[in-house]
């Protein structure tokens, strides 16, 4: 901190003090999500000794499409690939970003509409901390909620004596961060642009929806397979199984500073009404 | 010394229509100037330019030398405010709020709000959602106040609290002046502006309509003169001296009003015997009438 300059020391220290308020008054959903998730990550890793086997006949007789829908699994089942069908690939993916999406969305047209925004702009700080301090807040509380998440699902791995190692879980996990962010970050894009809470939320989860939609309708219908890459949730892929998508981690975290700079641009120049 | 407030020309648009249009301000360090106007005549608008939270379509604003756009933070830095309308957290206390406020400004001292907070009656430890809406607003003024800035800009400051707590608040006003501090006091209530400020300001349609001393504004208030003479007098020949108007006889009184000095009409009353007289003099809503007419509605 010592070779910072004062303006930056300054704007750190009030990004924190942003940071650790928002966090402060949302612990309690921070931690009702990590133990929901968790909690559920634990039910399917305890689930899948007596389930594997049931899953695997039915998949062995499931038509094509279906097998595909289920990501293409065959012979033994794993707990890696049990994990991808729902948990890793649909639940986490689909439910935490409306997380990181409301949160994007309260920081300006929220507060806006709350009528709190007046007294924070009313304070010796440029605008642009405001997103800083969302953004975050925004990436905290999803490796919050992620790590929560960890923690309760690999608890469950030695009581159901499945062969999961902690890395790989950890892996597959920190794969959904960034692109959970980027749902947080468009949400705060649109909250500074748009002044209503409510199209904030909306768009943001529409596209999410509309993602999971293309990517289950591409994995299960040949004729819909090159739509695939239009959904963010094909560029996962399956790090559980090793394969961390780094590329696509790369490519989302760029996604997210441009949206983050775009929001710090479009709320610099905006009017605040009450 | 430079102004504690400089606008210039500043117009803000809404679409077709002026927030407000071509105001040009000065208020002076040191001094609590009352702007005064109906609803939707430009007060808010320009308090909200000055705070940067709205972006001005023309025009310049400076508080204290500074620009108000290109250097909005330093801006911040010296003025305490207090919103016409605002909202509150309604899980977190008072303090909980002057606490979080006071380390964006990096201050550790709440000596201050603690005072205020008593001398208004309020519990600065109650969560706020559980605040009636006057100690929502005294929430609002101790935030306003409680970092002892060089100038504060309140509007509409005394929405909501009993006359008791506003007497209270009206002495803090009066002291941050007795310790140098500018106010700029945006008001409905003309008997708080009467009560507390040095100057006034009457915006109008979005421009400024008058600017003057509250002193000299009271001054051409049209006095109501009263006299009771022992047996009935010529009213007419009250009528005949300049500044008088609206002579009004009944008994052995008289009645009228007076824009001038009052010699002509005492020496004159002293040629009888003068048992009475009374002066009222107006309040400042009548003042401001007299500046908007009856053209616009006025909501005290």
């Amino acid at each position: 901190m010592d070779t910072l300059t004062p303006g930056l020391k300054t704007a750190l220290r009030t990004i924190w003090v942003l940071t650790a308020h928002s966090l402060r008054s949302r612990y309690r959903s921070l931690i009702i999500w990590g133990v929901a998730l968790g909690g559920l990550g634990a039910l399917y890793v305890a689930l899948y000794p007596a389930m594997s086997n049931l899953l695997q006949q039915y998949l062995e007789q499931a038509p094509e499409n279906m097998q595909r829908f289920m990501g293409g699994v065959q012979g033994n089942i794993t707990i890696q690939q049990w994990l991808e069908i729902e948990f890793l690939n649909v639940l986490v993916p689909v439910a935490l970003p409306f997380l990181i999406v409301t949160l994007g969305a309260r920081t300006i047209a929220g507060s806006e509409e709350r009528k709190t925004l007046d007294l924070l702009l009313s304070n010796p700080f440029p605008r642009w901390q405001i997103i800083a301090g969302a953004l975050a807040t925004m990436g905290i509380s999803l490796a919050a909620v992620l790590a929560m998440t960890w923690i309760f699902t690999y608890a469950a791995v030695p009581i159901a004596g499945v062969d999961l190692g902690p890395g790989v879980l950890a892996s597959a996990l920190a794969a959904l961060w960034p692109f959970c962010l980027l749902f947080g970050a468009l949400a705060l894009l649109l909250s500074a642009f748009v002044r209503r809470n409510v199209f904030a939320i909306t768009i943001p989860a529409v596209i999410l929806v509309a993602t999971y939609v293309i990517n289950s309708l591409a994995q299960a219908t040949e004729s819909m397979r090159p739509l695939r890459f239009v959904s963010l949730l094909y560029y996962i892929g399956h790090p559980i199984q090793g394969d961390f998508p780094w590329i696509a981690v790369l490519a989302v975290l760029a996604g997210t500073l441009a949206l983050f700079v775009l929001a710090m641009g479009a709320f610099a120049k905006r009017d605040v009404f009450t | 010394m430079q102004p504690a407030i400089l606008t210039e020309k500043l117009t803000k648009a809404y679409g077709p229509r002026l927030g407000i249009d071509s105001l040009d301000l000065e208020v002076r360090p040191g001094e609590v100037l009352g702007f005064i106007g109906p609803n939707g005549a430009g007060k808010t608008t320009t308090i909200r330019v000055l705070l940067d939270l709205l972006h001005a379509t023309s025009g310049r604003a400076f508080v204290m030398g500074r620009d108000v756009r290109r250097e909005s933070v330093a801006v911040r830095r010296l003025v305490g405010y207090l919103p016409g309308e605002f909202g509150l957290d309604p899980r977190m206390t008072g303090r909980e709020l002057v606490r979080y406020l006071a380390r964006l400004r990096s201050l550790n001292e709440l000596n201050y709000a603690d005072e205020i907070a008593q001398r208004l009656g309020l519990d600065l430890d109650l969560p706020m959602g559980r605040l009636s809406r006057g100690n929502r607003q005294k929430i609002g003024l101790v935030q306003a106040l409680y970092h002892r800035p060089p100038l504060l800009i309140l509007d509409e400051p005394t929405t909501g609290l009993d006359p008791l707590v506003q007497d209270s608040f009206l002495q803090i006003v009066r002291e941050a002046r007795g310790e140098g501090r500018t106010v700029f006091l945006s008001s409905h209530f003309l008997s708080e502006v009467e009560r507390v400020c040095d100057r006034v300001a009457i915006v109008r349609a979005g421009r400024l309509a008058a600017m003057e001393t509250t002193e000299s504004l009271l001054e051409k208030r049209r006095k109501r003169i009263m006299m009771i003479f022992s047996t009935p007098v010529d009213a007419a020949l009250f009528a005949q001296l300049p500044g008088v108007s609206d002579v009004v006889p009944f008994g052995n009184s008289i009645s009228l009003r007076l824009s001038d000095g009052i010699d002509g009409v005492v020496k004159l009353a002293a040629q009888h015997t003068l048992l009475d007289l009374s002066i009222e003099h107006p309040s400042l809503d009548e003042v401001f009438m007299s500046y908007y007419g009856q053209e616009q509605p006025w909501t005290p």
